[in-house]
């Protein structure tokens, strides 16, 4: 069973087309996460499926319920961290706990002690009473996520939950969405930190002017992406004087005795090094490979050079 | 389907407790709820030598219009400003309940401002003739007037001051053709037409004939057009709201 399923959705601003027929599915328990450039549609979409727009064309379903249709029944199974939204600024970190969780019916006395655990989770507990104009950014961004939890959520949608925060809030708020998978919650998340997304998805989508183009595990994407490794290997003398020329296939460096090779397909690469040393007696004192950065198959998938 | 009831129920009360919590127990609405209709009433009373019951009717109608459709034209525009209403849009609520909260909210408002007007005529033994009916009237009228406020803030703006400028535009003409201060009976005969047609000429009229015995139109048919724009009011609101609310959302 999907938790998430998008089925064409289109959505458009005037004469802007925001979102241009997104179709995803998303399984339970996954960390799915929607990157794209500025503009691609990622908000849009996220609206689109939390029921906060109405899509032009086709439908979304929150574990097998319309999200239009049955937007009381979805929103009762979902959280949601909207991009760039407040608590009440002038309730305190506790009444805004409170008052989501009666949104939800939560009985009285089970709101206060999911509200308690969950600012205790949250390292928030100690500034319950401080209203929440008065927290910096990244407790207001975990008192929103706490808000978004406190209904129970099978589905949790996070747009941009770490952006604009310092290292350590940002850190603390990727370690709550891992134990959220935990727990079992799906987790569909949009954000620009792109290593962040490859570290934390189970799979991603790649969204560029309102359409999916890529969609896949992160590793996945990479092998599709076909982006390249730097292979780095540290030889025992000089290579100035070598022949290089079965290495000429690939892009090289050579400097001293350090060599470095740009491919795609690295265990190649170094059997035909390790060949080549024996061949010449050169001894091999290191050898580094580096797999390609995320961001590095972000920015081929994004921009259209695959 | 008992359960969605009871669901809707706590989250419209959710809401109204957010409203009083955020909006109305502030000092500045509070001061601006006694002073505004006070003032304006001894400015137009003092020294005319009118009964004091005939002042009284006249207060309870100011003090409504001056509290019950205060705040509720700008919880809109100000929480879409504060990114607050995708927030809380993103619960399961749906617009209507958040704005069936807001005008009970501002239904609380307005009569708890009244009540002590009614009581101190009460301690100077100046009492309506029907008060289960006066309490009614002054019931639907809050809730009239609330479900106006809301009405205008269904322009997909996030500035406050738009929807206030609206708000006065029509409630301050409202106030003078109304015979709030002066009775219909007293007013140039080319004002009937529009007074007529003025949702608060009905409570004004139907409260005068509560505390001093003679009214411009039979009783009834004032209590019931007090109804039929509370009512119509509040469906207006909801509907516009309704068509706006994603407007509203894309601007963000």
């Amino acid at each position: 069973m999907y938790a998430i399923e998008a089925f064409d959705l289109h959505k458009s601003f005037g004469n802007v087309k925001a979102v241009n027929g997104v179709s995803l599915k998303v399984r339970k328990g996954e960390i799915c996460g929607l990157l794209g450039p500025n503009g691609a549609g990622k908000t849009t979409t996220i609206r689109m499926l939390t029921g906060l727009l109405k899509p032009d064309r086709g439908y979304a379903l929150i574990m097998e319920h319309d999200v239009v249709k049955e937007s009381i029944k979805v929103k009762k199974l979902i959280g949601v961290v909207p991009e760039e939204a407040n608590p009440y600024p002038d309730l305190s970190a506790w009444d805004n706990l409170i008052f989501v969780g009666r949104l939800y019916g939560i009985p009285n006395y089970e709101i206060r002690k999911r509200a308690s655990d969950l600012l205790k989770l949250l390292d928030l507990y100690t500034m319950k009473d401080r209203k929440a104009k008065n927290l910096s950014k990244g407790q207001r961004q975990k008192l929103l996520i706490a808000m978004a939890l406190i209904g129970n959520p099978k589905v949790l949608f996070l747009d941009e939950p770490t952006s604009g925060l310092d290292v350590l809030s940002a850190r603390k708020i990727r370690e709550l969405i891992l134990e959220m998978k935990n727990e079992g919650i799906t987790v569909f998340l949009t954000t620009h930190n792109i290593e962040e997304a490859g570290e934390l998805c189970d799979r991603v989508a790649i969204i560029r002017n309102g359409r999916i183009v890529a969609e896949g595990a992160p590793n996945e994407l990479k092998i599709k992406a076909g982006a390249y490794t730097y292979v780095t290997i540290i030889f025992n003398k000089p290579l100035e004087n070598c022949k290089l020329d079965f290495i000429k296939p690939y892009e090289y460096k050579v400097q001293s005795s350090k060599l470095l090779v740009i491919c795609s397909r690295p265990a190649e690469v170094v059997v035909k090094i390790v060949e080549y040393a024996k061949k010449y007696g050169l001894d091999i004192l290191d050898i580094k490979i580096s797999p390609p950065s995320f961001e590095e198959v972000f920015v081929r998938l994004a921009t259209g050079e695959v | 389907m008992k359960d969605e009831y009871v669901h809707m129920f706590k989250a419209v009360w959710a809401i109204c407790w957010k409203d009083i919590k955020l909006y109305y127990a502030k000092g500045p609405i509070v001061v601006t709820g006694v002073i505004f209709p006070i003032f304006l009433w001894m400015a137009f009373y003092a020294g005319k030598g009118l009964e004091l019951k005939e002042g009284l009717a006249s207060l309870i109608i100011l003090t409504l219009l001056f509290t019950a459709s205060s705040v509720t034209p700008i919880i809109a525009p100000w929480e879409t400003r504060q990114r607050t209403l995708e927030m809380l849009l993103s619960r399961p609520v749906t617009v209507r309940w958040v704005l069936v909260g807001d005008v009970l909210a501002s239904t609380i408002f307005g009569i708890v401002f009244v009540t002590p007007i009614i009581a101190l005529g009460a301690i100077l033994n100046i009492t309506p003739a029907n008060p289960f009916l006066t309490i009614v009237a002054i019931t639907f009228t809050a809730v009239g007037l609330s479900s106006l406020g809301v009405m205008f803030s269904a322009i997909p703006t996030d500035t406050p001051a738009d929807v206030i400028l609206l708000s006065s535009l029509v409630k301050l003409p409202l106030m003078f053709v109304s015979g709030i201060l002066v009775p219909i009976t007293r007013l140039p005969s080319w004002i009937l037409p529009i007074a007529l047609l003025s949702p608060i000429t009905y409570p004004a009229d139907f409260v005068r004939m509560q505390y001093l015995g003679s009214s411009f139109l039979p009783p009834y048919l004032s209590l019931i057009f007090t109804v039929l724009f509370a009512l119509v009011f509040m469906i207006l609101a909801l509907e516009l709201h309704e068509k706006s609310i994603f407007k509203r959302l894309e601007k963000r």
